[in-house]
């Protein structure tokens, strides 16, 4: 993988639209996590509890948004190759595909790592500045919350690469996100065990704040599983970009 | 007929199938998984197992499966050079229109009632439920039925002018969330947008969000008016719209 391969691929994101769906990732997460407050009539900014409520907002609009759209960055900045042939195109100016792969998880890691850390300072700033809560924010907790839903959404991107020029057919890349979301949203209520079997389980790992009961409470996350999930995921993507390489088209 | 005949041919290659079975399937299963853990029966019998399947659903898996299926039916004329044997071939662009927009509300027909089945198999097997699913969900799926028709016929002009397969899905994802916003700003107002129609329908007599928990003659006759009103007006504006469109090289 060579700095200019990565630089390629942000030039092909122009026509692909990468910014829209960047941009509705940002605002359907911030939506969703901002809906809560907005909506909630016990919110008070004077409660510590009022943190809680906007981590808990983003732990369910994360795994909500995230896994569906991540599809779609991933399946539509792979297609590219499947429908103009760039898997030869490339390997004939010395780009292998899965150096290709790799490139291509770069230029989109960027863009996710933005999205990711900018929704979280938005309704961080917003938690500050519009809903004026008045006790300090959980910084710590946050920036680890942000941290593990990033590696998170890196892991799910890197499988998704794969998955996407593994097989051309899209469907499947789309449907698999679509199968995403949803173990992502009801992994909250399943014990931890199954939320360790998918990738999309780890969102509920990572999980803030959310109701115990009736009340909204901090809720510890697994950092050990989310630096699991970071170990596999990686080793299963040098192996098989690796693989790719070798394989005759 | 025959370009109707000549769809269903296309349909046979074209893995519709996993959609139209496993997505309904796999949200009933995740509706009522935290319960099957439990190893609890739910609380109101029927009533909770449809609320908690069918109620999510409609929020936005509904909308993206329709998208799935547009996507997969307007694939095959995006590849190749069958784009330019559509343009050239002797058959007028209403019976294209009319023929894809109805093999698409076809599929998502057989969507609804391979969700039906799944709930009343659930209910029976997993947790033994007394009696059968009441009369006014067979109802509510006949309702539901017709009033995805307009999103379907949405997705398939989407799909037609969008050769991406994945940019459809992440509109209807959008698509789908702004308008259960709208429904539950305006109620039936929001109506006006096909997915809320959709939405709408499948929300009767749950009780969430905009539905009151009773189903009217009043709500089932705005929901029916909107589909005829919205699946022609759609038709005919994507029907002038393929006319204007020519071969590309």
């Amino acid at each position: 993988m060579t700095a200019r391969a990565v630089v390629n691929e942000f030039a092909k994101m122009r026509h692909l639209r990468v910014g829209l769906v960047a941009t509705i990732m940002v605002i359907g997460v911030l939506a969703l996590s901002l809906f809560a407050v907005v909506s909630s009539p016990d919110f008070d900014p004077d409660s510590p509890q009022a943190w809680n409520a906007l981590l808990a907002g983003m732990s369910l609009g994360v795994p909500l948004i995230s896994p569906l759209l991540l599809a779609v960055l991933a399946s539509r900045q792979t297609d590219i190759e499947h429908q103009g042939n760039g898997w030869l195109l490339q390997s004939t100016s010395g780009i292998t595909p899965g150096g290709l792969c790799r490139a291509k998880f770069a230029a989109l890691g960027v863009i996710v790592t933005a999205v990711t850390i900018v929704t979280s300072l938005i309704v961080l700033v917003f938690g500050k500045v519009l809903a004026g809560i008045l006790p300090p924010a959980p910084l710590g907790h946050w920036a680890g919350f942000t941290l593990c839903m990033l590696v998170i959404n890196l892991a799910v991107l890197a499988l998704h690469i794969l998955l996407s020029a593994k097989v051309e057919n899209q469907l499947v890349a789309l449907g698999v996100g679509v199968l995403g979301c949803i173990l992502a949203v009801f992994s909250q209520g399943l014990p931890p065990a199954t939320a360790h079997v998918t990738p999309w389980g780890y969102y509920s790992l990572a999980q803030a704040a959310g109701y115990q009961g009736d009340q909204i409470q901090a809720m510890p996350i697994s950092y050990p599983s989310i630096a699991a999930l970071a170990v596999i995921v990686g080793l299963v993507f040098a192996v098989l970009t690796v693989r790719f390489d070798r394989q005759e088209d | 007929m025959s370009a109707l005949s000549a769809e269903l041919i296309k349909l046979k290659r074209s893995l519709a199938w996993p959609i139209v079975v496993f997505l309904p399937i796999v949200l009933v299963l995740a509706g009522v998984a935290t319960q099957l853990a439990d190893g609890r029966t739910p609380e109101n019998g029927w009533h909770t197992v449809w609320l908690q399947s069918v109620g999510f659903y409609g929020l936005f898996p509904l909308a993206i499966g329709i998208a799935i299926l547009g996507s997969l039916v307007w694939r095959v004329e995006h590849r190749g050079s069958n784009w330019n044997a559509l343009m050239s071939g002797p058959v007028a662009s209403l019976r294209i229109v009319t023929a894809k927009a109805a093999v698409v509300a076809g599929l998502t027909a057989l969507m609804q009632l391979v969700l039906l089945a799944a709930v009343i198999l659930i209910g029976k097997v997993a947790f033994g439920l007394p009696g059968m699913l009441p009369g006014e969900y067979l109802t509510v799926t006949a309702v539901l039925i017709l009033a995805t028709i307009p999103a379907a016929a949405l997705q398939s002009a989407l799909s037609m002018f969008l050769r991406s397969f994945a940019a459809p899905i992440s509109i209807a994802l959008v698509a789908s969330g702004i308008s259960t916003g709208a429904l539950m700003a305006f109620g039936n107002a929001a109506l006006v947008s096909p997915y809320a129609v959709a939405t709408r329908a499948a929300l009767l007599g749950t009780g969430s969000f905009v539905d009151t928990g009773t189903i009217t003659g009043s709500d089932i006759t705005a929901i029916l008016a909107a589909t005829a009103t919205l699946t022609v007006l759609i038709l005919a504006v994507t029907t002038m719209a393929l006319d204007r469109r020519d071969t590309r090289i």
